[in-house]
């Protein structure tokens, strides 16, 4: 729109323009973004140096009491080490089975939209419909794995009320759910390695193997570094399927900070409070983040 | 028009016009649907009282007859009720709701809640001339139920019921054990020390051929608690929990308490790790003679065996208290009230204590002395059994963090847990709770 073609087109005033167009366009998506990202942003903020609580009392300033209480809070800590631990146990399986899933169906698996449609499907499922799911297969007495272990002679297991095996059950669920995604980005970024690529390997006299090692999975390191920081970022955000199949339970070990957040603030009724650990887990998060980006662009130099 | 014709598209539609349109829609969308969010919750007509409560099922059905009963008492009154789902969460939504003023007239809670609402101005009085005018006084209550009701000097909650933790038994295999006095009664004298109680299990297990006494509390938010409490309280330890903390408590009693509940559990007579439905399950289906269970159950027990009878929890410990809570009647507070719609909800809720008989059908004891003191509810079995029971209740200790579907019944809760299923030893149990206990009390109340 700047271009001095397209200038008179425009028919405004010659000479001073009040508001540049692109301002204008832009003007729709900055309203949004203010209302709901940066007005809530500032607001929590704010009531993070309050004693604001769900109440019909009018909140007091408390300065910074709240985060010097939340860094003594052993709830908290704990709280964010199960955060990070199914950070540790769910990133790992999702990164590295979508890359074997989308190697076999790109390699060798017959009927690949079947495949395709197989794995992303699970994707599709709103997480209430997923957790219902897995709680009827994770069912003590009647539930699918129980039942085969049974059949393959083994002892059952308490999935979702044992507190060593509960994390790893919802992992698990979140494995089933959402690795799909990851596998549609890997399975795009391996058609579009230039076939020439292998036809020279092959010719080298190359084996599979050797065309797996040398091409495919160099030419996949940056979508998989992608894939990596987004799902380390989704990860640390897990609440929902832990709230609908075990509420954080049994006695506190699969509940992630964010559901620590939500029982202060919403059962607790201490939303200063929820709102200051929700800023410590936020820095905690940016701080991730910027470790993360920091070691891309170093391996990319 | 601008006089220039555009590029692409169908004449009459610039590009710019159509952006424009579907901006202006888009934002009149987003308009309407937050405006119609804020208008639900407000509508009401004068003669319209509207009722948030959390009895879904058969208990909502019930609450429905009352409703209909209720209506000659409250001539051109319209009782509204809002169903929403029992757990933490109502509590939340009635707060969020309060705090903005938007509640509805009237709204139900548990009165162990109290003690987090009404410090909170989230509540607003009850008046009891306005009460005392349609037939409804302090007399009226249990003095155990209503000094709950009181907050400095005024009353917050009208009692709708008493639920207390009581014991259910088929009278067959009981009657074998020789537990029963000869007008079928449970005879309490056989559960008065831990030893005897321990025995008595024996006895029913021996007598139904199969196991004596079912206690679901595997992963359960609240059961571990309620039978320690109960218990606790039947042993006269103090339980003090000065705002700030430390708490006052006897460990050693608490202690005591929780072996006894680990011996009960342990598996030889009694079924070892039942979850709550298990436990149901079990008494339904006459694996065990005798359930630990709250009175809202007997429709369930009642489906199984229509002869099940059931008894107060037996004073084991030498103090008679029995765990309970009571739903009860609040006033969400409204920055401006209407005195006319005021009264009317007074006078409505008057009417549904009233119609109490038809709650008491559930097992629920109306907290309504005039409808407990009937020929009809005398009639009612077991529930006249049982009805005793509401003259020695203690609810959940009155702090702000306590309560039904409260964290800290959980917290309580898991330490139980790990004593009766996982063999933490109890005085280290006892010490573990105290811990808890302290870091709730260190915590700055909400109000």
């Amino acid at each position: 729109m700047s271009s001095p073609q397209a200038a008179p087109r425009t028919g405004a005033p010659s000479g001073r323009r009040p508001v540049p167009p692109g301002l204008l366009f832009a003007l729709p998506f900055l309203v949004l973004f203010a209302v709901f990202m940066l007005w809530p942003l500032g607001q929590g903020l704010w009531m993070s140096l309050t004693d604001t609580s769900l109440s019909a009392h009018s909140p007091g300033f408390v300065g910074v009491d709240n985060f010097t209480e939340a860094l003594g809070d052993a709830a908290m800590w704990s709280s964010l080490g199960h955060t990070v631990w199914f950070t540790l146990i769910s990133t790992v399986p999702l990164v590295l089975v979508a890359l074997v899933l989308a190697l076999l169906v790109h390699t060798g698996l017959p009927g690949q939209w079947v495949w395709r449609l197989a794995f992303f499907a699970p994707y599709l499922l709103p997480v209430g419909v997923v957790s219902l799911l897995w709680i009827w297969l994770y069912q003590p007495d009647l539930g699918l794995y129980n039942h085969l272990l049974h059949i393959l002679g083994l002892e059952q297991v308490a999935w979702l009320s044992d507190e060593s095996v509960a994390m790893w059950a919802i992992a698990l669920t979140t494995l089933w759910w959402t690795v799909g995604f990851n596998f549609l980005l890997l399975l795009a970024a391996l058609q579009s390695i230039p076939d020439h690529l292998y036809e020279a390997a092959a010719i080298d006299g190359a084996g599979a193997w050797r065309r797996l090692w040398s091409i495919t999975l160099p030419q996949l390191a940056r979508i998989g570094a992608v894939i990596t920081v987004l799902q380390i970022l989704a990860s640390l955000k897990v609440f929902d399927q832990v709230y609908l199949m075990t509420k954080g339970g049994p006695n506190g070990s699969t509940r992630p900070v964010v559901e620590y957040i939500y029982d202060v603030g919403f059962t607790g009724y201490r939303l200063g409070y929820a709102s200051a650990i929700s800023y410590i887990f936020f820095a905690l998060v940016l701080i991730a983040s910027a470790v993360q980006y920091a070691a891309l662009r170093r391996r990319e130099k | 028009m601008t006089g220039i014709p555009a590029p692409v598209g169908p004449p009459g539609l610039s590009r710019r016009r159509l952006l424009g349109t579907a901006l202006t829609s888009g934002a009149a969308l987003l308009g309407a649907a937050a405006l119609s969010g804020c208008g639900s919750a407000q509508a009401s007509d004068a003669s319209t009282v509207r009722l948030w409560d959390l009895f879904s099922g058969a208990d909502g059905g019930l609450l429905n007859d009352m409703v209909r009963a209720a209506r000659p008492d409250m001539p051109g009154t319209r009782i509204e009720r809002t169903v929403l789902e029992w757990g933490t969460p109502y509590y939340t939504k009635l707060a969020m709701a309060s705090a903005g003023g938007r509640g509805p007239e009237v709204a139900v809670a548990h009165m162990s809640r109290l003690a987090s609402y009404a410090p909170t101005g989230l509540l607003d009085p009850w008046d009891l001339d306005v009460l005392a005018e349609y037939g409804v006084g302090r007399d009226d209550f249990a003095d155990a139920v209503w000094a709950r009701t009181q907050y400095r000097g005024h009353t917050y909650a009208v009692p709708l019921d008493t639920h207390p933790f009581i014991v259910f038994f088929h009278p067959e295999p009981a009657a074998k054990a020789g537990l029963l006095t000869p007008d079928g009664v449970l005879d309490t004298e056989a559960f008065s020390s831990p030893d005897r109680f321990l025995a008595a299990g024996r006895e029913l297990a021996k007598a139904s051929g199969r196991q004596g006494i079912a206690f679901g509390y595997v992963t359960d938010t609240a059961q571990g608690w309620r039978l320690f409490y109960g218990l606790y309280r039947q042993t006269g330890g103090a339980f003090d929990l000065p705002a700030g903390g430390p708490a006052e408590v006897d460990v050693d009693r608490m202690a005591e308490v929780i072996a006894f509940m680990a011996k009960l559990v342990d598996g030889r007579v009694n079924p070892k790790r039942l979850d709550y439905p298990a436990a149901i399950a079990a008494f339904a289906n006459r694996q065990t003679a005798m359930i630990l269970s709250g009175e809202w159950e007997l429709g369930t027990f009642r489906t199984a065996d229509k002869n099940v009878s059931a008894a107060p929890f037996p004073t084991v410990f030498g103090t008679p208290a029995v765990y309970a809570d009571s739903h009860s009647f609040v006033l969400p507070r409204h920055p401006d009230p209407d005195p006319e719609h005021r009264r009317r909800t007074h006078r409505a809720v008057a009417a549904l204590l009233k119609a109490g008989q038809i709650w008491a059908t559930a097992g629920h004891i109306p907290a309504y002395g005039p409808v407990t003191r009937t020929c009809a509810y005398a009639r009612l079995q077991p529930q006249a059994h049982y009805a005793k029971a509401q003259d020695h209740v203690v609810l959940d200790p009155s702090v702000w963090f306590a309560g039904a579907g409260s964290d800290f019944q959980n917290a309580m809760s898991q330490v139980l847990q790990q004593a009766l299923l996982d063999g933490l030893a109890p005085d280290r149990a006892a010490r573990a709770m105290v811990q808890r206990l302290n870091t709730f009390l260190s915590k700055p109340s909400p109000a």
